[in-house]
């Protein structure tokens, strides 16, 4: 095990130096993705001064506030897409270096990916949320969020980073068919900020709609760890939205070493 | 000046040839590009859809009205990043690494030559959704049908178009003084988000910002709600003043912006080595 973590370690930390190394790219990054979270926030905002009901979707405007901010932390953090760097491994030929050294690829990828989340949770979202909190409490007067949901929170969101690495890992695959994925990965974002409850809280869709993504992986990415923050979940729902996350973490898991075994077993590296 | 005018026909109809055998060589990759785009924009409609369940107007604005604001938005971004995509490369690449020696070489306008670079076809996913969405809503009647409201729309259309592609040229031209401006052209062509959903609903600064500094209100919500009929600016009642005004800023920022990318062609020096 310690050996493990020795071997994988470094894909780690060579990732936040990495991102480190180009500070300029990532502050962009963080100030073009806050427009859109203010964006929400004052569309929200219009939306529940356009209605006579305290809530919408079960929720007050206060906590839609909390949401809309939580699911910008959460969603910087343990939305890593790791298919790009298959795409260009693939297109770079590295992935056949990458099969001769003994190491799994995968883990390395999620290595890699943790380094980046480890980045992520210290530079704009540990400083939002704590921004968050302050407002929230000050200007909002809703009390401060208990330790017990901070707790399950982070957990959650362990979890979630785990998801969405191993489903991304899956989607990445589609570049051994395919070099262009641009588009599909447009397509993609642009499904999975819906599917996600990135875009409007799960709780407005229809309830049928709501039936069909219990049954998806999307819902236990942002809107599980989001919504255990507002500590919307109690008791038993709490451990069943957890052990959902669990379930996706080992089918993802045994569905990516499947689809790798399958790929690989078909790949042609020209050249070398 | 006839005769420069023929040349410059005849050289954009060889490159437009170039990007339909571009699209027939790659039509996977067109799909692709396309859908991407299309999805995008629809999610944002399902959003606005899935948000009506719960509140009979915003503000004062129906669900079709904001359609339709949020479709027309696309039309002139759409043609903006069909004709000018390559503006981007400026920002990014072709100063610092010294491609831009090429253009100034040439016996050429050098601005066309950057945007008969490249033409974009992932923008038709735009101009689809724009325009199935005012389509959809000239069938709802929601729209002013006359001859006045069509003339101004097509001015309108790319007076819009040309307010995006002057401010990318604006952004990009700075890379000639700081080598990559990508990040400042970045955030100043997001700030186009703003201007889908009507500017009331904003904190002051923002709506000032996306009125007269980065003006993308006149761009998308302001014309749109001109076409609409309805929704008040500086205390006028839905008046064709506003697409005057969107053509004055249109001029004058497309002046501005090519001075500046003038002025860096005179100073733009090369890599070297």
């Amino acid at each position: 095990m310690t050996k493990k973590l020795r071997i994988y370690i470094p894909f780690a930390s060579n990732e936040l130096k990495r991102q480190l190394a180009y500070k300029g790219a990532f502050y962009l990054f963080i100030f073009i993705s806050l427009f859109g979270a203010f964006i929400q926030y004052f569309l929200w905002m219009a939306i529940y001064g356009s209605t006579d009901n305290a809530s919408l979707g079960g929720l007050t405007q206060n906590e839609m506030i909390v949401y809309v901010f939580m699911v910008y932390v959460t969603s910087s953090m343990v939305m890593i897409t790791i298919s790009d760097w298959v795409s260009e491994d693939v297109v770079k030929g590295m992935v056949a270096m990458n099969l001769i050294k003994p190491i799994d690829y995968r883990a390395s990828l999620i290595s890699r990916a943790m380094g980046q989340a480890v980045y992520r949770f210290l530079v704009p979202g540990v400083f939002i949320w704590i921004g968050l909190e302050i407002y929230k409490v000050k200007v909002l007067g809703m009390s401060v969020t208990s330790i017990t949901n901070i707790l399950l929170y982070l957990v959650s969101c362990i979890m979630s980073f785990l998801i969405c690495v191993l489903f991304d890992f899956c989607f990445g695959m589609v570049a051994f068919f395919t070099t262009y994925i641009f588009g599909m990965l447009m397509a993609k974002e642009a499904l999975m900020s819906f599917l996600t409850g990135q875009l409007i809280p799960l709780s407005f869709f229809p309830g049928i709609v709501q039936k069909v993504f219990d049954f998806l992986p999307f819902s236990s990415m942002v809107y599980t760890p989001v919504m255990i923050y507002l500590g919307k979940y109690s008791g038993s729902e709490l451990y069943f939205v957890l052990g959902r996350q669990l379930v996706w973490v080992v089918i993802l898991y045994v569905l990516g070493s499947i689809i790798w075994k399958q790929v690989t077993k078909r790949l042609v590296v020209l050249g070398g | 000046m006839i005769k420069t005018a023929k040349r410059y026909l005849r050289l954009y109809k060889v490159l437009i040839a170039q990007f339909f055998k571009v699209i027939l060589q790659s039509k996977v990759d067109f799909l692709m590009g396309l859908l991407g785009f299309f999805f995008t924009q629809f999610m944002g409609i399902a959003f606005l859809y899935l948000v009506f369940q719960q509140i009979p107007s915003l503000k004062g604005w129906t669900l079709e009205q904001l359609i339709f604001i949020y479709g027309f938005a696309q039309i002139p971004r759409g043609i903006d990043h069909l004709f000018t995509d390559n503006i981007w490369m400026v920002a990014w690449r072709i100063v610092i690494n010294g491609e831009f020696d090429r253009y100034m070489l040439r016996p050429m306008n050098v601005f066309f030559q950057v945007i008969s670079e490249k033409l974009q076809p992932d923008a038709l996913g735009e101009l689809l959704v724009g325009s199935i969405l005012v389509i959809s809503s000239l069938v709802k009647g929601i729209v002013v049908v006359d001859f006045e409201h069509g003339l101004l729309f097509v001015v309108s259309v790319f007076a819009g178009a040309l307010i995006y592609t002057s401010i990318k040229l604006f952004f990009a031209s700075l890379a000639f003084w700081v080598k990559i401006s990508g990040p400042f052209l970045q955030v100043a062509y997001e700030m186009a988000d703003f201007a889908k959903y009507p500017t009331e609903i904003y904190a002051k600064a923002i709506r000032f910002i996306i009125t007269w500094i980065i003006p993308f209100a006149f761009v998308a919500y302001l014309p749109a709600s001109y076409f609409l009929g309805v929704g008040g600016f500086l205390g006028m009642n839905s008046n064709a003043v506003v697409i005057g005004i969107e053509c004055i800023i249109a001029i004058v920022f497309w002046i501005v912006a090519y001075a500046v990318f003038h002025k860096g062609t005179m100073i733009y020096e090369s890599a070297g080595n």
